[in-house]
Formats: structure tokens, C-alpha cells, sequence
């Protein structure tokens, strides 16, 4: 009678060893796989017309605000429009060709270089392209 | 079940493995009233070696730089795949980890284990309470938070009370005046590799010398709780008419593993935040000291002695030399006796020390 | 003699001098480095009255809490004593009235934007209110709907008008104010909510800057878009705690298969005894 309650519980203890060790190598596996990076990989696009020298046109992307600048050279760039102070969107001055963050005065290049305000650091640029008279971001 | 029976076979004719499991396994006998305070040491085993896996584990997406530390950390912890986890597991583990650490002194102590033939085995035990200390403070810099960065000045400023060189030992331990990126390096190079190794070959000389002198047997439930050691030549403790290691202390030892591993699980999945403070959550910023920083609860008594002495020097003292007697115990305490309720002065010494660190200990926490 | 009597008898000895070492030594233990701070501060600080009070009152403001100090407003330098009050190094003294929203406004650009196309900014220097009207000049707290009041409306005009912008901003006000909370309390707990938190700031600080408009109708229809996007927010904070609940049920699950190993192991070990 022992010897069958042993072979019972051995076997129950089989069992969730088993369980255990799916369980801890599961997390693990999944931990140590690598992930596919770049997030979600959305694109925007912007008919490249829209944006005359000197403009500057906001858009949303992957659920933040981001904003593509013509300079007046012609040359266009693609920024995060998030004021990297405390997240406040920056407002973009025409008259000035600058960006200017309305919560706390934070003024930064068209370039997103930080002029003077609070900011750390500068605008985070955003990736694009230019393909058949469209800008595509992301 | 032949498979198994083959592969042993092959095994025991090339390298004799019969003689090792009956001399190791089924025929190392343990005592007959041992009791669960016994398999302090396997949990405690057992805590190591997950603490190794999951620190490993961690190694993966640690990055030890001090400008990106703290985010490497908040990636574990929100973007990588059951990293939370992980490193859950680390910091309740190490808790954990100090907290059986004590539990084990405590029931050598009570039980009398420390004494002649065994003070090799309290000495690197002590040793080994002095690394997983070392352990702790050098991994509390590292995720580069608040909490770490002014936890960790509180803890080296401390070492500048010893005259002359004091304030040169603070400046090894930081690598420069203040704390900073060269104290994460050689903290991390600490935390990683030096004192793990360090660690690693103590426990292998405290498990030899426990293996080599034999277990002691436990002084509840006997008549004759004296020691019986003369000390005139080696002889091995042995338990004869005693339990088997294989498989019976070792099922027992699995039952206590198992519910520590309960505990953690509990503690890891129900009370993440029992060890945090908001502080643990904000970037390290060398020049805002937090209102309210304390060391984490294991040295709380250190801070709390600390702060009663108007001297720094004799605070640090004041531990150096208790920190020295609790290592020198086993060569004060000559006493054949191993019942504590056998030991008044003992059972008073201890039961006072006990009391006096917790009071500390809350009122640090209170202070 | 016994071996644990020898010990009392030494200890009793040497006792009393331990004592005597423990209670004496000079000098103060200060674990914790100072914070450092500036000029304005170490003579304002002691001064009576006038001009000793704005201390007190800035250190418990939300300037303060952010490491804005006195000379971040006011010019000056902060480092040098006989530079701290000098117009060449931009010291601007104390603002006139109707200089003040320029003073504030070199920092909170929309706002003051906002506040000059108002009724109240157009009544600026012929009664009407200046920010430190509202906002206390050293004692700025971080803004809320409080401010919007019986007894500061009322210092001028009757509060009718102010209570009918007030009712229609509390259900957002709420709202954000519950956010801020649940992303404060997910920080805690080691959440990355930096995202989270600048959403809310941002949201938060255009929905505020309505309170310089006055213009019920334009703050209705703005509350709404900002009702969005904090809904959106509150969204994400429900998956959030979603996954944190998921957790907690699988923490069920393996402390229940550890405490059942645990008796396995226990009945298994019973079987050889």
C-alpha cells in the first residue's frame, strides 16, 4: 500500500515540477526573445504641396503630436512637437521661423536646437521620407 | 524506470558512483530530532542560486552607465517581457535572502551549533552574513534611482568617522569626493563579479566543513544536551540509527524549499512595493536630496546607532566591536552547554541583542 | 568556577566604563548633505517683516518644489553677494502693477497671451486683476479650480458669472485631478507613466489656460476636445491596472502550486518514515 501512494505521489510531484518548470521557462523564453523594435511602425503621410517655405504643419503620430517644417531654404525636417521640458506641444512662429513652448517660454530653432527656456534637451526627430510629392513620416 | 538503471549502471563502472550515493546520500544519516530549522541553510542555498539566475537574467538589459541605468531599469520593469518579474524576483529575493541569513544565525545560536569543533563553520558563516551585506549595498546603486544614489552616500560618508584615513576610504569606496559614475563602475564590478565569487567559494568551504566535522545534532528532546567534544583528535559526528539524507532530509529539505517559494511568490505577486519607497522611482539627481532617506530595514539598526552617538567614530565603533565579538563567539563562549534554556546568561545576551536590534531597527524606521 | 558565571562577573566589570566611552565624543554626525542655496536667501531669510516673509512663503510654493528661486523672476545673481541686487547682472526689483503680467508672462507665455485678450487683462491698470491677484505672488501653488472663488471673484464683481464657468470646468477639473492620481500612484509602483504624465501636463495646462479667457462658450467646446484626449488617457490607465489584475491572478496560481508541492513533498517524505 506504501509503495503505490509513493508512486502516487511521485507522480503528483512530477506533475508540478513539470508545471513549474513551463511556467519558469515560459517567462524566461519570452524575456530573453528578441523583440521587434521601432514600435508600431503607423507612417504618415503629407501631401508635400501642403508645406510652402517658412510653414509648419502638425500631425498626429503614433498617438503623439509631431510637426513637419519647410524652411524657407526649401529643406524640410520632421520633429516631435512635444516641449521636452514637461510635455507641453510647442506652437510653431511664423513671423519668427522659431518654435515657442506657451506653457513655460521654452524657444527652440526650426531645427528643434534649444534657444533659451526651460528644455533639456532638444526636439526628438522623426524619421521620413519624400516619395511621390508626399512626405511620409514614421 | 531500465533506462535509468542502464545509465546508472554505465556511471558506476567508470566512475563508482555506488560508494559516493551510499556514502553521501543514502548512507549520510542526520540526527533523529532534527528539526525544520535545519533547512535554514538549503533555503538559503536555494535563494542564491536564483538570486545568480535572475541577476544574470537582469545582466541582459542592465546597462551600467550612469546616465542610463535608471531608463535600462524602467525598460525591465515596463517593456521587456516579464521583466517585472525578474527583477521582482532579485529584489524580493535579496530581502529575502537577509532575512533567512538571520534566521539561520539565529537558530545556530539558540542551538548551540557554533561551538568547538564547529568554529571554522561559524567563521566562514560570518564571513559569508558579512558578503551578503556587501551584496546588498553594492546592488542597491545600481538601478541609479534617488533612493539609491543618496542611500549609498549616507552609507560611504559613514566610513570618514575613522580617523586619519577615514576620508580616504571614502574616496576608494566612491572613486572620486561624491558619489557618481565611477562609483556605479566599481560597485557594479563588485555587485557582478568579485564578491559572487567571493561568496560562491565560502559556501563551498562552509558546506565542506559541515560535511567534513558532521552534523550537529540538535539539544531539544535529549537528556545530555552537553558537548561531548574533548578536542584531543578529529572525530566525525556521525548520527548512527539517524535519518538518510537521500531521500528522506532531502524531501524535507524540498518541503521548506517549497514553501519559502511560496512566500516569495506571494510577497513578488500580491506586495511588490513592500521594499519601495517613491523615491525608488526618480532618476538619481546629485543635486535635490529627498526629504526622508533611509537605509532599507536590514540596516536601519546600523543608521539608527548611527544617529544616537554625537561621535561617528565611536558609533562605528560601537558596531565594529559587536560586529567582533558576534564573530569571535564561538572562541568567548566555551561552554559545553547547548540547550539554551540550559544557558541563562546566553538566553539574556541573546534575547537582549535580538530585542535591541529590532528597537533599533522601528525606531530608525520611525525616527 | 562555572563558565557563564566567569563572564557575568567580567561584564559587570567592564560595563560601567563602556558606558562612560558611549556617552562622551564631540561634534555632530550629519549624514546628509545640505542643499545649496542662494545669496537672496541667506540675508531675506533672517530679515523681519516685508522682507523676510516672501521666504517663508516661496519655500512652500510650487516655484520652489521645481527649483524655481528667487532670482529665476527677479534677476539678480545668485551666487554673488554684492552682484545679487544688480540691474547689470538683470535684477528687476519688485514689478509695478501693471508690469506684472510681463513679469510672469516671461515664463507662461500662453497664459499671459490669454490673459491680455481677456476682459481682465483689458482691464489691467483701471481696476481690474493681475496674476497675483489670484495667484499670490511667492505663495504660487499649482493651479486648480479652487482658485476660481467666492471670496477672490468676488473682490471686484459679483461671482454669478465666475460660478457658470466654474460648474462647466469641474467635471474636467475632476477628471484630471483622478488621472493625476491613479498615474501618481502607478509611478509608485514602478509603472513607466512618463508619457502618461506629460499627457496629462499638457492637457491639463490647455484646459487651464482657459480659466484666463471668460468666455463660456469657447471654454464649453474646448472642454469637450480635452474630455477626449483625457479619455483616451483613462483608457491606457485601464489596461494598465487590467495587466496588473492578471498578474495578481497568476500569483494564485503558482503560490497555491508551491504550497501544493510543499505538502506533496511532506506526504512523500511520511511514506519512508
Amino acid at each position: 500500500m506504501d509503495s503505490s501512494r509513493r508512486k502516487f505521489l511521485f507522480t503528483c510531484l512530477g506533475g508540478i515540477a513539470a508545471a513549474g518548470a513551463g511556467s519558469a521557462l515560459y517567462p524566461v523564453y519570452k524575456y530573453l526573445a528578441p523583440q521587434n523594435t521601432s514600435a508600431n511602425g503607423e507612417k504618415v503621410s503629407i501631401p508635400a504641396s501642403d508645406l510652402l517655405p517658412g510653414d509648419a504643419k502638425f500631425f498626429d503620430f503614433r498617438g503623439e503630436a509631431g510637426v513637419i517644417v519647410r524652411k524657407r531654404s526649401g529643406e524640410l525636417i520632421a520633429l516631435s512637437a512635444v516641449c521636452t521640458h514637461l510635455g507641453c506641444i510647442v506652437q510653431w512662429e511664423r513671423d519668427k521661423q522659431d518654435f515657442l513652448c506657451p506653457c513655460h517660454g521654452g524657444k527652440y530653432t526650426e531645427d528643434g536646437v534649444v534657444i533659451s527656456g526651460p528644455p533639456p534637451r532638444p526636439l526628438a526627430k522623426l524619421a521620413f521620407t519624400v516619395a511621390g510629392g508626399a512626405i511620409i513620416v514614421g | 524506470m531500465n533506462i535509468l538503471k542502464s545509465v546508472y549502471n554505465w556511471c558506476e563502472v567508470r566512475l563508482g558512483i555506488k560508494e559516493l550515493v551510499e556514502k553521501e546520500l543514502t548512507g549520510y544519516l542526520l540526527p533523529r530530532n532534527i528539526n525544520f530549522w535545519y533547512s535554514m541553510g538549503s533555503i538559503i542555498l536555494f535563494i542564491f542560486v536564483m538570486q545568480v539566475l535572475t541577476g544574470i537574467l537582469l545582466l541582459v538589459y542592465y546597462i551600467p552607465e550612469a546616465d542610463k541605468a535608471f531608463g535600462s531599469v524602467v525598460g525591465i520593469m515596463n517593456r521587456v517581457p516579464f521583466g517585472w518579474l525578474i527583477r521582482m524576483c532579485h529584489v524580493i529575493g535579496s530581502n529575502m535572502m537577509v532575512l533567512f541569513v538571520l534566521f539561520h544565525m539565529l537558530s545556530v545560536l539558540f542551538m548551540g551549533s557554533y561551538k568547538s569543533p564547529r568554529e571554522l563553520n561559524w567563521l566562514t558563516g560570518f564571513v559569508l552574513f558579512t558578503l551578503v551585506q556587501a551584496l546588498c549595498l553594492t546592488g542597491y546603486l545600481l538601478p541609479w534611482s534617488q533612493l539609491s544614489f543618496w542611500a549609498t552616500t549616507v552609507a560611504t560618508n559613514s566610513v570618514g568617522a575613522i580617523p586619519h584615513i577615514g576620508q580616504f576610504l571614502v574616496e576608494f569606496l566612491r572613486g572620486g569626493k561624491l558619489v557618481g559614475p565611477p562609483t556605479l563602475g566599481r560597485f557594479y564590478t563588485l555587485h557582478i563579479a568579485v564578491i559572487p565569487i567571493l561568496l560562491a567559494s565560502v559556501i563551498g568551504a562552509h558546506i565542506f566543513f559541515l560535511e567534513r566535522i558532521g552534523v550537529s545534532t540538535p539539544p531539544f528532546g535529549l537528556d545530555n544536551t552537553k558537548n561531548r567534544w574533548q578536542g584531543d583528535a578529529f572525530r566525525y559526528e556521525g548520527h548512527p540509527g539517524g535519518i538518510p539524507f537521500f531521500p528522506n532530509y532531502l524531501l524535507r529539505d524540498m518541503t521548506s524549499i517549497a514553501i519559502y517559494f511560496a512566500l516569495l511568490a506571494a510577497v513578488v505577486f500580491f506586495y511588490p512595493n513592500l521594499f519601495f519607497t517613491k523615491d525608488t522611482f526618480i532618476q538619481a539627481n546629485p543635486f535635490q536630496t529627498p526629504a526622508h532617506i533611509k537605509p532599507e530595514w536590514y540596516f536601519l539598526a546600523n543608521y539608527q546607532t548611527l544617529k544616537l552617538f554625537p561621535n561617528e567614530f565611536i558609533g562605528l565603533s560601537i558596531q565594529g566591536a559587536a560586529m567582533t565579538f558576534l564573530a569571535l563567539l564561538p572562541f568567548i563562549d566555551r561552554g559545553n552547554e547547548k540547550h539554551p534554556l540550559k544557558r541563562p546568561l546566553f538566553l539574556a545576551s541573546a534575547s537582549g541583542g535580538i530585542l535591541l536590534f529590532i528597537a533599533l531597527m522601528v525606531w530608525g524606521h520611525y525616527s | 568556577m562555572n563558565h557563564e558565571r566567569r563572564m557575568m562577573k567580567t561584564l559587570i566589570r567592564i560595563g560601567p566604563l563602556l558606558l562612560v566611552m558611549l556617552m562622551t565624543g564631540p561634534g555632530a554626525a550629519s549624514n546628509v548633505l545640505a542643499q545649496e542655496e542662494i545669496v537672496c536667501i541667506h540675508c531675506h531669510s533672517s530679515m523681519p517683516g516685508r522682507l523676510g516673509e516672501p521666504v517663508k512663503l516661496w519655500r512652500d510654493s510650487i516655484h520652489a518644489a521645481n527649483g524655481i528661486a528667487c532670482n529665476d523672476c527677479h534677476g539678480g545673481d545668485p551666487k554673488d553677494v554684492a552682484n545679487a541686487m544688480s540691474p547689470a547682472r538683470g535684477f528687476l526689483g519688485a514689478p509695478k502693477e501693471t508690469a506684472i503680467p510681463d513679469f510672469c508672462g516671461r515664463c507662461h507665455v500662453g497664459v499671459k497671451k490669454d490673459y491680455l485678450q481677456s476682459a481682465h487683462g483689458k482691464a489691467l491698470g483701471k481696476g481690474g486683476p493681475t496674476c497675483v491677484t489670484c495667484h499670490s505672488n511667492h505663495l504660487v501653488l499649482k493651479a486648480n479650480l479652487d482658485i476660481i472663488n467666492e471670496k477672490n471673484c468676488s473682490k471686484c464683481h459679483g461671482f454669478e458669472q465666475a460660478r457658470i464657468i466654474r460648474e462647466a470646468m469641474q467635471q474636467t477639473e475632476s477628471l484630471i485631478v483622478s488621472i493625476g492620481e491613479r498615474i501618481d500612484r502607478f509611478k509608485g509602483e514602478g509603472v513607466d507613466t512618463d508619457r502618461l504624465g506629460k499627457g496629462l501636463f499638457s492637457s491639463r495646462n490647455r484646459f487651464h489656460t482657459m480659466f484666463h479667457d471668460l468666455d463660456v462658450e469657447k471654454v464649453k467646446q474646448e472642454s469637450t476636445q480635452i474630455n477626449v484626449d483625457l479619455n483616451k488617457l483613462a483608457g491606457t490607465l485601464d489596461k494598465i491596472a487590467d495587466q496588473r489584475n492578471k498578474r495578481k491572478l497568476a500569483g494564485v496560481w503558482v503560490v497555491g502550486g508551491a504550497l501544493l508541492a510543499a505538502l506533496i513533498c511532506y506526504l512523500l517524505r511520511k511514506t519512508y518514515d
